[in-house]
């Protein structure tokens, strides 16, 4: 608590969670992070689940939307750690809150385990006749883990 | 009335209601928004490059709508419980009009545009960009609308 305290209490983060403006604003730029690069995480889970965007090849869509996924994740996750800094003394006791960092961190061992095998392995893939399992697998716990996050992330909201 | 009532007193009353409609809004509103931003960036030529701008707008538009009618029906729902005070707050009707213009352009000029043979580069980006303006106008509204009342 004394740690949440002091973050929560260093002047830009007091100043931040206290102006009127900046606030929303930051979290607007969250939510409209979770629209823009959300969607295209599910076109990309969806393609490697062979359910969708079948003209385009797995390498098309893994590799031309990758920049604006890492970007728009950053800012992402930026702006939601600004969030919860700021605030930290009511983040801290707070489960929900916990449960999303914990599924932050499961999406981190998500892509160490699968980078190497799925996507960084696109071409393979595409040559695939069927789309090998470890691909839709990939794509299932990318869809769950982010919708859990998405969950959970709504949920703090409602803890008290 | 009695359905207003009805709605209403069951998102306020039911403890997990309201946020699940709250979830339902936020992310069909993602699916929604993020399937009409992915014709966006092919259209801006940033990304999605060796597909039509139509062709991606024909995979996506269905879980668009699909999309979209969740936002609407939970947004109505979201709005119902707490009528008295949309009502007064500044911000919601902007947002209500930014959102009219925004699903008004986005089935005539935006659909238009997108599923042209060969439209001016110049053009396409503009409709693109305007597109991606006015949904995350949208966004800022909704959260505004929360945080100024």
């Amino acid at each position: 608590m004394a740690i949440a305290h002091s973050i929560q209490s260093i002047g830009f983060l007091t100043a931040f969670s206290e102006s009127v403006l900046v606030y929303p604003i930051v979290l607007s730029i969250h939510l409209a992070c979770i629209a823009l690069f959300g969607g295209m995480i599910l076109a990309t889970d969806l393609r490697l689940l062979g359910l969708t965007f079948k003209s385009l090849t797995i390498t098309e869509m893994v590799t031309s939307l990758r920049p604006w996924k890492r970007a728009g994740g950053t800012i992402m996750i930026a702006m939601g750690l600004l969030l919860a800094a700021s605030e930290a003394e009511k983040y801290a006791p707070n489960p929900f809150f916990w449960a999303k960092m914990i599924i932050l961190g499961l999406i981190g061992v998500h892509a160490v385990i699968f980078r190497p095998i799925v996507y960084s392995k696109t071409e393979e893939l595409d040559r695939s006749p069927v789309i090998p399992t470890k691909a839709k697998v990939a794509a299932i716990l990318s869809l769950s883990l982010w919708t859990a996050m998405f969950v959970m992330g709504r949920l703090i909201a409602y803890w008290d | 009335m009695l359905l207003q009532n009805a709605i209403g007193d069951t998102l306020n009353n039911t403890e997990w209601a309201f946020a699940l409609a709250e979830c339902v809004h936020i992310g069909g509103f993602a699916v929604g928004v993020g399937s009409i931003a992915l014709v966006d960036f092919r259209m801006l030529n940033l990304g999605l490059r060796h597909e039509t701008a139509g062709r991606i707008l024909r995979y996506t538009e269905l879980w668009t709508v699909i999309a979209l009618l969740f936002v609407v029906f939970s947004g109505v729902a979201l709005f119902l419980s707490q009528a008295d005070i949309y009502r007064v707050n500044l911000v919601f009707p902007i947002k209500m009009y930014v959102l009219a213009a925004a699903l008004i352009y986005n089935f005539t000029v935006h659909r238009k545009v997108a599923t042209m043979e060969n439209p001016p580069p110049l053009l396409s980006k503009l409709v693109a960009t305007v597109s991606l303006l006015l949904w995350v106008s949208v966004v800022f509204g909704g959260i505004f609308t929360g945080f100024l009342v």
